[in-house]
């Protein structure tokens, strides 16, 4: 492990620079097993029985539970978008949990965690217009025309700082575990930083998906109704 | 003697404990809201998931400014781009 994001390789493509980074790689390794399990989970979909058992179990089990959750904080009107962060729940989980074998997540570079606060924020947008058309942008300029900076700020900062929790906690739970790594004997080594990877990646790094998730749909949910 | 490369980093890391100062107050915010819930869970207790959710929210949302401390502080240690601006400045007075 260490504190740079290390540059893999350089693809040119038409005079063009294309950095293969260490976040890509192990964004597109997240992204293959997802997708491998999806496909998987797809395939075992022909087969399913009226009572589950076994993997079918898992699969309806925590797409029932998001499902609920959804529903519970967004509303029954608004919860079609939750397979979206559904997405976004398993992928910001399962690169939070990649640390553990000692790859660095993708999460800790700020570019990814930007990414999905983007997608949040132009899917807060969206949903703002579909779902109140011209009384959204009224609502920019409320109480009064004057404060409409003040409010364009407020929103263009949402993204931000919903990038930066998670970049900053996921980043110093490896910068922790590298000074942990390169400060300490090679005698303990073993057995002491699965304590450490338990709280910095699994607990906080659960309880950080789960903060992201929920604080986007309060964000979607506070434009659209 | 004085090597203003060395002044620099010098200054640059009592920057990165000031800007991370902020923790103790954001520290306090939060245990107040852990404070808080504790109470209502304890008047409540049929309400706690409910009160656990708002806990969350709160403690992530009185999170953010010791991140944007902590992160203040490492792009001051590892990323900083007025480093060389420094040095010149210390150079040019000393």
């Amino acid at each position: 492990m260490d504190l740079n994001i290390d540059n893999l390789l350089v693809i040119k493509i038409a005079g063009v620079e294309i950095w293969i980074t260490e976040t890509i790689f192990n964004t597109w390794l997240i992204m293959l097993l997802l997708v491998a399990l999806a496909v998987v989970a797809r395939i075992k979909l022909r087969r399913f029985k009226e009572v589950p058992t076994g993997f079918q179990n898992v699969i309806e089990a925590a797409v029932e539970l998001f499902d609920n959750f959804a529903v519970d904080t967004l509303g029954e009107k608004l919860s079609y978008i939750a397979p979206w962060f559904f997405m976004v729940f398993s992928f910001i989980l399962s690169s939070a949990w990649l640390s553990i074998f000692g790859m660095r997540a993708p999460t800790a570079d700020w570019v990814t965690t930007f990414a999905l606060a983007l997608a949040t924020f132009i899917l807060m947008i969206f949903m703002g217009f579909k779902h109140r058309r011209g009384n959204y942008l009224q609502s920019l300029f409320e109480p009064h025309p004057i404060f409409f900076p003040l409010n364009l700020i407020g929103e263009l900062a949402k993204p931000v700082s919903l990038s930066f929790r998670l970049f900053g906690n996921m980043l110093s739970g490896t910068i922790i575990l590298t000074l942990y790594y390169a400060l300490t004997p090679r005698f303990v080594q073993f057995g002491i930083p699965a304590l450490l990877h338990g709280f910095f990646d699994i607990l906080i790094g659960s309880l950080q998906t789960y903060i992201f998730v929920i604080v986007s749909l309060m964000y979607i949910k506070s434009a659209a109704e | 003697m004085l090597d203003s490369l060395a002044i620099a980093i010098g200054m640059v890391h009592i920057a990165a404990a000031i800007a991370l100062l902020n923790g103790v107050t954001t520290t306090f915010g939060q245990a107040k809201i852990a404070a808080q819930a504790i109470e209502s869970i304890a008047r409540q207790p049929e309400a706690a998931d409910s009160i656990r959710t708002a806990m969350f929210i709160g403690l992530a949302l009185a999170e953010t400014s010791g991140i944007y401390g902590l992160l203040i502080a490492i792009i001051m240690l590892f990323a900083n781009p007025l480093v060389g601006t420094l040095v010149k400045l210390i150079e040019s007075t000393l």
